[in-house]
């Protein structure tokens, strides 16, 4: 439970620092007023910078699949934050909070991921809406 | 034989124990790791207020690890609610990339931030280490560095542009005063967008307050791009102790392929020097 803890901890400081890395604009890339919530389950997990992308199939109302990607923060933003590169697995179901890309595409900017197995919610350490 | 496997015993122990508390920190061994010389409260946490360290004779020590308190200096570089001082082509320049959130932004393709708002992104810490002849900054992002020079030498007579200019210093009682000159022109000189030229020379004063606090002024002179000399606001910089930098490559930049798709179709850019 402790470090877990100390994560939610760390997490929560950091949620409120805000936006803090500047390699693009948020703006125009992602849109503030398209809030979307998805769950689906990890097929990929980019851990690499400037930002770390993690992707995942969502299952439409229609019963098809669609693979959606999620921009996160750095990787020493992450570490920092508590996260290791093994904290979200290929095959975690997640629910993802997350901000749409501008151009429609299945691509989000994510602010909050909750781990479905355990239900622990973890920052993404991306940037805050401007 | 018995005192030995007591011995042996403790001492498997101990590796345990050892083991045990180490358990899953090799990682933090780097990012939580005692930077000897840090002055420490009775409980051993780093005292933040502690005086300014000084070097062996008697200079202020700016060496650290260190981060903006906010993005805010990152926005945009002037006091709030003042404008730069600005010529009509590069008011017509700023406008453009304050209109388009940041068209063509360098740091959108992995090109460094400049002087000064590499310091400024806060997610993203420096660190500095001086030396007797020389100050390093070490940037996180994107590993990037600069040296401020500071052995006598004095700033280099039309020198090849570069995105960090040529950096000398000298100390002003406790202000290390930082003048660079020999800049590139594609480095904005904030993520809102204030343009500068090659002419642009910028002076940086650096105060580190105590321990664990460093402000920094920095006078933009750029003849070219401003009808006079501007300052910036003050730069408040906090020090993140007993840690250490990280590797920041641009290895996964997937964010151009989307931006260009929002840009596309965005009135071109205005030109962006004066001459």
């Amino acid at each position: 439970m402790r470090p877990r803890l100390a994560i939610v901890i760390c997490l929560a400081s950091l949620a409120v620092s805000g936006r803090a890395l500047a390699h693009h604009s948020f703006a125009a890339e992602f849109d503030a007023n398209q809030p979307i919530t998805l769950t689906g389950t990890v097929t990929k997990l980019e851990w690499a910078n400037p930002h770390i992308w993690f992707f995942m199939d969502v299952k439409n109302k229609d019963g098809s699949v669609s693979n959606w990607g999620f921009e996160m923060g750095g990787t020493g933003q992450l570490l920092r934050a508590g996260w290791k590169r093994d904290s979200m697995k290929i095959g975690d179901e997640v629910t993802v909070d997350a901000r749409r890309a501008r151009d429609g595409s299945n691509h989000a900017n994510a602010q909050n991921v909750t781990l479905a197995k355990t239900g622990q919610r973890l920052f993404a350490g991306s940037p805050a809406p401007q | 034989m018995r005192t030995d496997h007591i011995a042996a015993w403790r001492g498997g122990m101990l590796a345990l124990v050892l083991v045990c508390a180490t358990h899953g920190t090799a990682l933090a061994q780097w990012l939580s790791v005692p930077v000897p010389g840090t002055p420490r409260t009775a409980d051993g946490k780093p005292n933040l207020n502690a005086p300014t360290p000084r070097t062996a004779d008697g200079k202020p020590d700016l060496t650290g690890v260190w981060h903006a308190d906010t993005m805010r200096y990152n926005d945009n570089l002037l006091p709030p609610g003042t404008q730069a001082p600005m010529l009509p082509w590069a008011a017509e320049v700023y406008k453009h990339r304050v209109e388009t959130q940041g068209y063509d932004r360098p740091m959108t393709r992995c090109m460094p931030h400049g002087v000064p708002d590499a310091m400024t992104v806060a997610g993203l810490p420096f660190k500095i280490l001086q030396m007797p002849t020389v100050t390093v900054i070490l940037f996180e992002e994107f590993h990037k560095y600069r040296q401020l020079h500071t052995d006598g030498r004095k700033l280099p007579v039309d020198p090849d542009p570069a995105y960090y200019g040529y950096s000398i210093g000298r100390w002003d009682g406790d202000t290390f005063v930082v003048e660079t000159a020999g800049f590139k022109e594609g480095s904005w000189l904030d993520n809102s967008g204030h343009p500068h030229t090659e002419a642009l020379r910028t002076t940086e004063r650096f105060r580190r307050i105590n321990f664990g606090r460093m402000d920094l002024d920095v006078t933009i002179d750029d003849p070219k791009a401003y009808s006079r000399t501007w300052t910036s606001d003050t730069l408040h910089f906090l020090l993140s102790p007993d840690t250490e930098l990280l590797e920041h490559l641009c290895e996964n930049n997937r964010d151009v392929e989307h931006l260009e798709n929002f840009w596309q179709g965005q009135q071109a850019a205005p030109p962006t020097t004066g001459r």
